[in-house]
């Protein structure tokens, strides 16, 4: 187990060398010109090569990319992650701030897609091809291709002119006022686990379907087991774990989505400080957050695999 | 004597009776300093409500967060929207018309008959936020910042000073600019009336290197103090209780929201009650704000021009002036407004401000060709244009760089088939981030482009040179006149306001005959507010830059 899990903490780590290698090199070589944003569109009209010399300089961006890539380890390394570009904050900071509640939305979007997805996934398999099955297979299609943050705007907009409702328009965290932050995160938890949600129920559909045929199901059904008990004990166990599989997989798409869902909603989380910093050409506000989502997407992935041996007593890590 | 000082603005401001008393008790206190000090501090800020009431919060939402802290060097309503409730200018605008220059720090002034010669006389008793007295020495330390930045610190409003010689403080509470040449008055007054020309501390500008780009809260003498700042989300000032002019600030509190312009996230958070103003609101909200009891919805003027550039250094076609003069004719002005209605609000006009007294009136530009409302006139002139030019057959594979946003994203198509239908021009859209655009276009790497700039002052010698100037830093084209650049020049120095209009006049009809880019429309602005809110009305505004500091501003709950 030990030998194993140091084996997946090297590749993890090789993963993320690699991934901020990528973002370090695509960030760089990507057209667009960060002053624009600091100095502005008159003043970047304006704006002397000395200026521009002495900026790029003040900015760090001046250096090589190997020296500049060489800061970047050392201020991950360091816990301050570098400052932004523009206000001087470090990202350290923003990402204490923002990322609390982008955590929230996670995990609530991860527990409604639960929620919603199982009941879900299990009343199809126990009834294939019934009406609820229909029902829930053609649901489960649209909140896979309806866009979350088409979603999320139809949402904002309907509470706003239906009940002239907006959420907070700033941070409250959980310790400060518990249900002003459940009014800030339950839109983009929604939204996004509603999706994932879909895909949990065509998953569990699909793998109950099968293990509902197997032999000891049938037995358990011959020994006079209840219905219920059946499905819940002996079938479903069973059935979880590739919707688990899928849900580490999720994970990352509700990291990615919610990029665009607290966009939509207006939540000043991580996803919406990336989209700002993207537009700003923020370097290092961007490249520390793409490298903190692909962090979180490539730990939950080592915790999913971990947990195989805790659900499926069969399986040995070697 | 003070020197009262209205803008070329077509709308005329409110209670000018008013003023001028103001003026008249300021001009008095220069022959009589003596007694009339008192009286002419307290009168020296126009305008007091009498119904007015003190305390309240007023949330204010206004575009996004600023990029740094250091409102000189920016050219966005993210650092004025928010900071300037924090500092004075020199001289500022009357909150109630936006045009009226009267005193701020400054409680009076002199200028010298020849116009080369500015004196301040500064107020006794200004306190910086950190305790700190004002002088003049503030005032040159700042000044000599906008005026001669050092390396690195790039400031736009610098162009406005390239008259000033010499700063010299006379005594701390006296200061001369001295000019090498002659400014017009409104263009000099304007200049130290601009929001943007805020007066920071000459020890915090030491301290700093003249670099005040992230340093936040530096202090200021404004009516509001710095109390804290949620990074993208809100700025929370507190009254100034030992601000200069007593009495004012009313309200205790302001909070100035972040919100992206024209977003539904700012309209929502209007909408909902939680911004008590807003500012830059989206046209569907605003609408929508009107229609609402107890919301009064105001559309002024801003100091922006949409326009589309064709590159004279890339496109040979393009140095021909028939061929500009032909895709400038070839446009429907009016579509271009209409097409955006519901993302941006718009108006016609052409190579100068349309609401500025010197430009052509309205009723008379929409007689012209290519500003009408029925454009075949236009589009039939274009075509012999072009065909004379012996571009008949049109243009082929054009790279016509467009901004990604949602105006330009619309535009660029509008255009692309105007200039398709009506020239047999046909171009490859390319839509590129803002910070990419301005790159591109700064490289001469497109044929066309379509973008806005913008002006800090109406006055036409602001943006003459910066927009159509020979080597002016937002002459994208690279267009060049002599004949222009050098009534451009007389139209600068010239004092006597009657001559300066005609040769303002003739300038316009040079630009509508060798065009330097292709007008598309002027921006305005829209804002909404709480009636509760009282005293201040933007309708007579021009731009959002100068008048900011809510220090007028009461609330009647």
């Amino acid at each position: 187990m030990q030998k194993y899990l140091l084996r997946r903490a090297f590749f993890a780590l090789g993963t993320l060398i690699g991934v901020s290698l990528i973002i370090f090199v695509v960030l760089r070589i990507l057209p667009g010109d960060p002053l624009v944003a600091i100095l502005g569109v008159e003043g970047h009209a304006k704006m002397a090569p000395a200026d521009r010399e002495v900026l790029m300089r003040d900015l760090g961006l001046a250096d090589s990319l190997p020296v500049q890539y060489a800061r970047w380890l050392r201020d991950i390394a360091t816990g301050q992650l570098g400052k932004s570009f523009f206000r001087g904050d470090t990202v350290r900071d923003l990402i204490l701030h923002r990322g609390p509640l982008s955590a929230e939305i996670a995990i609530l979007a991860l527990i409604i897609s639960w929620l919603v997805g199982l009941p879900v996934g299990i009343l199809s398999a126990i009834r294939p091809n019934g009406w609820a099955d229909a029902v829930a297979r053609s649901l489960s299609v649209l909140f896979i291709a309806v866009p979350g943050f088409w979603l999320g705007l139809l949402i904002v907009l309907a509470l706003l002119f239906w009940f002239g409702y907006k959420a907070p328009i700033v941070i409250v965290q959980l310790w400060q006022d518990p249900w002003q932050n459940f009014q800030l995160i339950l839109g983009p938890a929604v939204v996004l686990g509603l999706a994932q949600g879909a895909y949990i129920a065509r998953m569990s559909r699909s793998c109950l379907l099968e293990v509902i045929r197997e032999d000891y199901v049938r037995t358990a059904r011959a020994k006079g087991t209840v219905e219920r008990s059946v499905v819940l004990h002996h079938a479903l166990p069973n059935a979880l774990l590739p919707v688990i599989t899928i849900s580490g997989v999720l994970l990352g798409f509700v990291l990615g989505g919610s990029v665009a869902v607290e966009q939509a909603f207006g939540v000043p989380g991580l996803g919406r400080a990336l989209v700002v910093a993207i537009i700003e050409r923020d370097i290092i506000v961007v490249q520390n957050l793409v490298l903190l989502y692909a962090g979180i997407f490539v730990v939950v992935n080592v915790l999913v695999d971990m947990s195989y041996a805790w659900l499926d007593p069969r399986i040995r890590y070697q | 004597m003070a020197d009262p000082v209205r803008s070329k603005a077509r709308k005329p401001g409110v209670s000018r009776r008013s003023f001028l008393k103001t003026v008249g008790v300021a001009g008095a206190a220069t022959t009589a300093p003596g007694f009339l000090r008192s009286r002419a501090e307290a009168q020296d800020t126009p305008y007091r409500d009498p119904a007015a009431k003190r305390g309240g919060t007023l949330r204010y939402g206004v575009h996004t967060a600023p990029a740094h802290f250091d409102v000189h060097q920016s050219g966005t309503v993210a650092n004025i929207g928010a900071q300037s409730p924090m500092y004075d200018t020199l001289l500022r605008r009357d909150p109630r018309d936006g045009q009226t220059i009267i005193p701020d720090l400054a409680f009076k002034w002199d200028v010298a008959p020849d116009g080369k010669k500015y004196t301040f006389y500064l107020r006794k008793g200004v306190k910086f936020h950190d305790g700190a007295e004002f002088t003049a020495e503030d005032v040159k330390a700042t000044y000599e910042r906008i005026i001669r930045p050092p390396k690195g610190v790039v400031i736009p409003r610098t162009s406005l000073f390239t008259a000033v010689g010499e700063i010299v403080v006379l005594d701390p509470y006296r200061i001369e600019f001295r000019l090498t040449e002659p400014r017009p008055r409104a263009f000099m007054l304007g200049a130290f009336a601009s929001g943007w020309n805020i007066i920071v501390r000459k020890k915090t500008l030491d301290d700093n290197q003249g670099n005040l780009r992230q340093v936040m809260a530096y202090p200021g003498t404004g009516p509001f103090r710095h109390v804290s700042r949620k990074d993208k989300e809100v700025w929370i000032m507190e009254r100034n209780p030992d601000y200069w002019n007593k009495g004012l600030p009313y309200v205790d509190r302001l909070e100035v929201y972040h919100m992206p312009p024209f977003s539904p996230e700012l309209g929502s958070a209007f909408l909902s009650g939680k911004l008590d103003y807003a500012r830059l609101l989206d046209p569907v909200s605003w609408r929508k704000a009107k229609e609402m009891p107890g919301v009064t919805a105001a559309a002024f003027n801003q100091s922006v021009i949409q326009a589309c550039f064709m590159n004279q250094k890339k496109v040979k076609a393009f140095q021909d002036v028939r061929v500009r003069r032909a895709m400038h004719l070839a446009m429907d002005r009016h579509v271009l407004v209409d097409v955006v209605k519901d993302t941006a609000p718009m108006q016609i006009g052409g190579f100068v401000y349309p609401f500025h007294e010197a430009s052509t009136p309205k009723a008379e530009l929409e007689k012209r060709l290519g500003y009408q409302k029925d454009p075949k006139a236009a589009i039939q002139e274009a075509k012999k244009l072009m065909q004379a030019a012996g571009y008949g057959q049109g243009l082929k594979g054009l790279d016509f760089l467009v901004r990604d946003a949602a105006t330009f994203k619309l535009w660029a198509v509008a255009i692309q088939a105007m200039l398709k239908e009506n020239l047999n021009v046909e171009t490859n859209l390319r839509v590129v981030q803002i910070s990419q655009w301005f790159e591109e276009a700064a490289a001469g790497n497109f044929d066309i482009a379509i973008t806005a700039i913008v002006s800090s002052l109406m006055d036409p010698s602001d943006y003459f040179t910066a927009w159509y100037g020979k080597d002016g830093p937002q002459n994208y084209a690279g267009w060049t006149n002599e004949q222009f650049h050098s009534l451009a020049r007389n139209i600068e120095r010239e004092v006597d306001d009657g001559k300066r209009k005609t040769m303002i006049r003739q300038a316009e009809d040079i630009l509508e005959s060798d065009p330097p880019l292709i007008p598309v429309s002027y921006e305005q602005i829209y804002d909404a507010w709480y009636n509760k809110v009282r005293g201040q009305n933007p309708t007579p505004y021009f731009g959002i830059y100068d008048v900011v500091r809510w220090d007028q501003v009461w609330l009647q709950s």
